[in-house]
């Protein structure tokens, strides 16, 4: 495990007025699942890890090597080495006008400057790198983001993600509308990140998914961690018993 | 590889400004058979000077168009004309200043400080660009008109010459600004915002800085473009730079420069802006009345708008 790696500490943390607070602390080589019925405070969980959105109460600390930073906008979460991949592709992800490359390169723009000067070279060599590791398939890496499939413009946002060489990712929904060979892509990918020490959390709408993938689940309800499970005691009967309340 | 990506590129910008580009081509040629005098080769820069405020004007509206989210500059033609009016009437004439070193800088810097205070009204206050931009025209165009009540002149030799023998200058100046911009990771951004400015948040750009840097080169801009009408005219004129703005945009517009901003860029402004110039050049040389040609500005602006649309329809067809 490399030294400089990164544990997300949450401390006391409430997402709703009236909401019982938790603690969390997720660790390098992790994979954490959050599981729940849509606006059950999974969502919102994610987005306050990111720094996108603000806890009611507690707060989000980032812990490297002892160094510690708080969590207070997104812009200090990407800065200390978390990544976000939003939700909706669509919506929040791709730049529609743009280039396959410029989609890539624009979380990172600064890397490819050369004496202030953008070095189009060192960004192709950036993005071949991610282009076989996550296997995308594109014609050229200067078409429009909008030739490629869902699941190749999926891809091309999470290379954007990992360009930034995170400590921890944060995944919301990732493999949504992705067809069945590139899920096991990317779960490949995730495992192996973890492997080498990444921090990862997942928020997934299917819960084979984060059974398949995780080593823990958190389980949502009414803003509240209403299970966690680990190992043996994950089960889609007790994720799906957690997520409607009842005990399984 | 390399033929590869020059013909996607060549053919983006084909799409971006196809219409604008083929009319340009046409303009030209009946140009040079109605008026083979005025477009002969030894009459360039005087043609380019003449062209140069309303080129300047939409190469100026171009920045703050490409940030998206209905980004405009519309206190760019009052900008022109308060530039102008500093220039000559309180530089040049009332305190004697004549050098380019002088002069030149005054003017930038005077573009800039409009441009930051119309990003300051849109990117931090929040202001719609529209009704912001449209305070700063109002209030320069008062401004400009209380220290300058009539048309006065003359202004020094070496900026009229900028219309005439050296007119290419400003506009070079400008390309090659623009030129290293496109190079820097703030293009990257702009563009990016432009696309999609919740995307870009979410993918870590500065929403806010960018934008607010491009309405101030958006002002910079405006203040070449300023010189450039103040070396036309060889005077100061109250009254001028107004009358730059909507037409700048139709311009831009032309130049197939996306409103929704993302698309498009300053090549396709200057050419839509020459069109424009050339159409203006046709319709006068048959003495057409003024009112001919707004409505001839207004009915190739509808035509290019839905032109560009149905490319556009048809290309995402392609793509389905």
């Amino acid at each position: 495990m490399p030294d400089d790696a990164l544990t997300l500490d949450v401390r006391n943390l409430s997402l709703r007025k009236g909401a019982s607070a938790f603690s969390q602390a997720i660790r390098p080589g992790e994979i954490v699942g959050l599981a729940g019925l849509d606006g059950h405070g999974q969502e919102r969980f994610l987005e306050v890890l990111s720094g996108l959105k603000e806890p009611v109460a507690g707060d989000v600390v980032l812990d490297r090597a002892g160094r510690r930073t708080t969590v207070t906008s997104f812009r200090t979460a990407v800065a200390n080495g978390i990544a976000y991949l939003p939700r909706d592709r669509r919506a929040t992800g791709i730049f529609p006008t743009q280039s396959v490359l410029d989609n890539f390169a624009i979380s990172t723009v600064e890397r490819d400057a050369r004496f202030g000067l953008i070095n189009t070279q060192s960004r192709r060599q950036r993005y071949d790198v991610y282009r076989q590791r996550l296997s995308i398939v594109a014609p050229r890496p200067d078409a429009a983001i909008t030739t490629l499939s869902g699941g190749n413009q999926q891809k091309v946002l999470l290379a954007r993600a990992l360009a930034l060489e995170p400590g921890v990712l944060l995944l919301n929904d990732p493999t949504r509308g992705v067809d069945v060979a590139t899920r096991h892509v990317l779960y490949d990918v995730f495992r192996d990140l973890a492997r080498d020490g990444m921090a990862l959390v997942i928020l997934s709408s299917e819960i084979e998914e984060i059974l398949l993938l995780c080593g823990r689940v958190l389980v949502f309800r009414d803003d509240e961690i209403a299970a966690e499970m680990t190992g043996e005691a994950m089960t889609t009967e007790s994720v799906i018993a957690a997520m409607f309340g009842r005990a399984a | 590889m390399s033929t590869d990506g020059y013909s996607s590129r060549s053919a983006a910008l084909w799409r971006s400004m196809g219409f604008a580009a083929l009319l340009l081509v046409v303009l030209l040629a009946v140009n040079l058979v109605l008026n083979p005098a005025r477009f002969h080769p030894a009459a360039w820069g005087a043609l380019i000077g003449l062209a140069a405020p309303l080129i300047g004007a939409a190469l100026a509206s171009a920045p703050v168009i490409l940030g998206g989210r209905g980004g405009i500059d519309i206190s760019v033609g009052p900008t022109m004309g308060f530039v102008n009016a500093i220039v000559i009437q309180a530089l040049f004439l009332k305190a004697g200043m004549s050098s380019p070193f002088v002069l030149i800088p005054a003017a930038l810097l005077t573009g800039a400080a409009i441009g930051a205070i119309n990003g300051f009204l849109t990117t931090i206050v929040r202001i719609q660009p529209i009704v912001a931009t449209l305070g700063t025209y109002l209030v320069l165009t008062g401004v400009t008109l209380t220290i300058l009540p009539a048309p006065i002149g003359p202004a020094p030799a070496w900026l009229k010459s900028m219309s005439g023998p050296l007119s290419i200058l400003p506009l070079a100046a400008i390309f090659l600004a623009w030129w290293g911009i496109r190079r820097l990771p703030y293009y990257d951004q702009l563009m990016a915002i432009g696309s999609d400015d919740r995307a870009a948040y979410t993918a870590g750009v500065p929403v806010t800085e960018v934008r607010f840097i491009a309405y101030v080169i958006t002002g910079t801009f405006a203040g070449v473009a300023g010189l450039m009408l103040t070396a036309l005219i060889g005077s100061a004129d109250p009254n001028i730079g107004a009358t730059y703005t909507l037409i700048a945009v139709a311009a831009v517009a032309l130049g197939g420069v996306s409103l929704a901003g993302g698309r498009g860029g300053l090549l396709g402004a200057a050419i839509g802006a020459i069109d424009i110039f050339l159409l203006q050049s046709v319709l006068t040389s048959f003495n057409v009345s003024t009112y001919v040609l707004q409505i001839a500005y207004g009915a190739i602006l509808v035509a290019a708008v839905i032109l560009t649309a149905v490319q556009e329809r048809a290309a995402k067809r392609e793509r389905a």
